[in-house]
């Protein structure tokens, strides 16, 4: 004879995965999380690794009425376009199609004025929602540097000395590096990386539980000779058996993706080997039991369907609340993180992909704050279950 | 053997049973009459252990459901007024779940599948998923799933609603066969014409009270009144025959 538990998880899943849409979205999420999380470090990487100075290419008009002016800017590297008289709306145009940074517009009266020493307008077009700030900065440096050159040749000819016109110097170090840029953003990344654990098992929990109430179903099964326990065991690990396999697939791809991607480019690591994936996701199976444990307590504990589904997806954040406080408290790793749940996870990962050597310790209390909590979500559901409120609202 | 003495549950305020007692013997087809609200889904759910009674004595074959309910409940076979379907489980499928729940497995519970289809008339309905079934189609694999374990006791609640011409004529004659094989059956239904063909016991209650108890022809003679039904309306009172 079967255990019980057994015979309704069998019937759960397979409800559950001939159910198109779920399994639909099961997919998506498994998928799509670290696809998103490949497309985005790629860009990062990629704008990391673009040498940012060379080949600064800036569309001017009227060239010819400048030509020291545009002898400084090509010693600096500066790759000058001709682009001939254009109006406003071309500049804009110009500027939209994103291949010149800036636009320089010479005035007409610039060579006249420049003869007289009268200030000479140079146009400086530009999109300030364009990201490509420091290459404008270059540009506009190289222009202030010419304007201060040519000021103290005119000073100097007129018998000042051009210090007297720069009573304070100003030097600018940045000693922001790529990688403590992209430290928060790893941060991010090993955060949401376990959500699925949370999102994979959520809609058939609520749909066994709320769901199967609604539908009326609930009343027979409750009088079948099944302790509540079992009833409730099978449906919490239906829940956590999907919620096991979308995380484990997800963690495996985005394993994949993040060791076949030049991380080190961005100051990022990920030292982690197959082996350290699976006791990582060994480790992430209390979690899925948990989250599982969790949406079958919240959904049963709720009052419809409705409010079972949004009852959960505000649960649903809930995890992810620990992982950002402690990075914006900017927390160093310490024993009790691994103590809750979800965070335990995150900081077992960050850890490792570090590549430290982590300890038997924390994976084991990683397992067991989850597998702890688990126990007591599924011990009030299977209370919850028993008790007469219950009954009556079947 | 089903036996209630003065079995009484209160919600809060409301008193649901306030003094219900019967007996309901092997071999007999008992309904249940009473007007909406008279406390017969409370009283089946205190049958089957899922209420616990504030005050009084059940046993069915011995056994008190709230001492042992997985007992009792194996030897029960419980039709809600709602059928509990699975849409997306062929009735094969589902009642093999509700089989394998009851501890039935195997080559045996297959071929008690069978039989139970061939009782009810639904071996075209057996393979196909319960999505787009008509009512008595759901009704059938319903009382399938109640039989599917040889309960001895039955406890139905309206189990003729819905159903057609044929289907009621093979819902009475499955009733009939269970009625011979020894099995006590209790029916809760509304259907006088049905009781009056059926029934060999009848209980009435009224406001979670036993009102009376014994056979059709017993009920009219003690209320004078030639008709079951108007016999019935007298014995709830006519106040609450309106209400309902």
């Amino acid at each position: 004879m079967k255990p019980k538990f057994l015979v309704v998880l069998i019937k759960e899943l397979r409800e559950t995965l001939r159910d198109k849409r779920t399994l639909g979205l099961l997919a998506l999420f498994t998928f799509m999380y670290p696809l998103m999380l490949g497309f985005l470090l790629n860009k990062t990487i990629d704008r990391a690794t673009k040498p940012e100075r060379d080949g600064i290419e800036v569309a001017v008009i009227g060239v010819a009425k400048a030509p020291t002016l545009m002898a400084q800017l090509k010693q600096r590297n500066v790759t000058i376009v001709d682009t001939g008289p254009l109006d406003e709306a071309g500049i804009g145009e110009l500027l939209r199609s994103k291949k010149y940074p800036v636009v320089l517009r010479l005035s007409d009266k610039f060579t006249e004025n420049y003869a007289a020493m009268r200030p000479a307008r140079v146009e400086l077009w530009f999109d300030s929602a364009d990201e490509n700030y420091t290459q404008r900065r270059e540009v506009e440096d190289v222009l202030q540097a010419y304007g201060a050159n040519v000021a103290s040749a005119r000073l100097l000819a007129h018998g000042v000395s051009p210090a007297t016109l720069a009573p304070i110097q100003v030097q600018r170090f940045d000693t922001g590096t790529n990688a403590s840029r992209s430290a928060g953003f790893i941060g991010s990344i090993l955060g949401i990386l376990f959500l699925p654990a949370f999102i994979c098992g959520m809609s058939t929990a609520v749909d066994i539980t709320a769901g199967e109430r609604e539908r009326r179903s609930m009343e027979v099964l409750m009088a079948q000779p099944a302790r509540a326990w079992e009833l409730v065991a099978g449906k919490w690990l239906t829940a956590g058996v999907l919620a096991i396999a979308g995380i484990t697939l997800e963690l495996a791809l985005a394993h994949a993706i993040l060791s076949w991607m030049p991380l080190e480019e961005i100051g990022m690591s990920w030292a982690l080997t197959w082996a350290d994936l699976v006791l990582v996701c060994v480790a992430s199976i209390p979690l899925c039991l948990f989250a599982a444990g969790l949406q079958v307590a919240l959904a049963m504990n709720a009052k419809s369907f409705k409010e079972a589904q949004s009852v959960l997806s505000i649960a649903m954040l809930v995890p992810l609340v620990p992982g950002v406080v402690i990075s914006m408290m900017e927390l160093k790793t310490a024993d009790w993180m691994y103590m809750v749940p979800m965070l335990s996870n995150q900081t077992l990962l960050r850890e490792m992909a570090k590549g430290g050597e982590v300890g038997l310790w924390p994976v084991a209390m990683t397992f067991l704050s989850s597998a702890l909590a688990a126990a007591l979500a599924v011990g009030f559901a299977s209370w919850r279950m028993k008790s007469e409120r219950y009954v009556l609202s079947v | 053997m089903i036996e209630v003495e003065d079995v009484r549950k209160q919600f809060g305020e409301v008193q649901a049973l306030g003094g219900v007692s019967f007996t309901a013997r092997d071999g007999q087809i008992t309904a249940l009459l009473g007007p909406n609200g008279a406390g017969k889904t409370t009283l089946l759910r205190t049958l089957i252990g899922l209420l616990k009674r504030d005050h009084g004595a059940i046993s069915i074959d011995g056994i008190d459901p709230e001492k042992d309910p997985l007992a009792v409940r194996r030897n029960i076979g419980f039709l809600t007024d709602q059928f509990g379907l699975y849409e997306r489980l062929s009735t094969r499928e589902y009642l093999a779940y509700f089989g394998e729940l009851n501890g039935m497995g195997g080559a045996a519970l297959n071929s008690r599948i069978d039989e139970v289809s061939e009782l009810l008339a639904m071996d075209d309905i057996l393979e196909r998923r319960a999505k787009g079934f008509s009512q008595g189609q759901r009704i059938k694999v319903a009382l399938a799933r109640t039989l599917l374990h040889r309960p001895r006791h039955l406890l139905l609640d309206e189990p003729s609603r819905g159903l057609d011409v044929m289907a009621t004529r093979a819902l009475r004659k499955a009733l009939a066969t269970l009625r011979e094989d020894g099995c006590c059956v209790i029916m809760a239904t509304h259907v006088m014409q049905e009781v009056t063909h059926l029934c060999d016991d009848v209980i009435v209650i009224a406001k979670g009270h036993t009102v009376a108890q014994g056979s059709p022809q017993e009920l009219c003679r003690r209320t004078g009144i030639a008709s079951l039904e108007d016999a019935f309306v007298s014995l709830v009172g006519t106040e609450e025959g309106i209400a309902a």
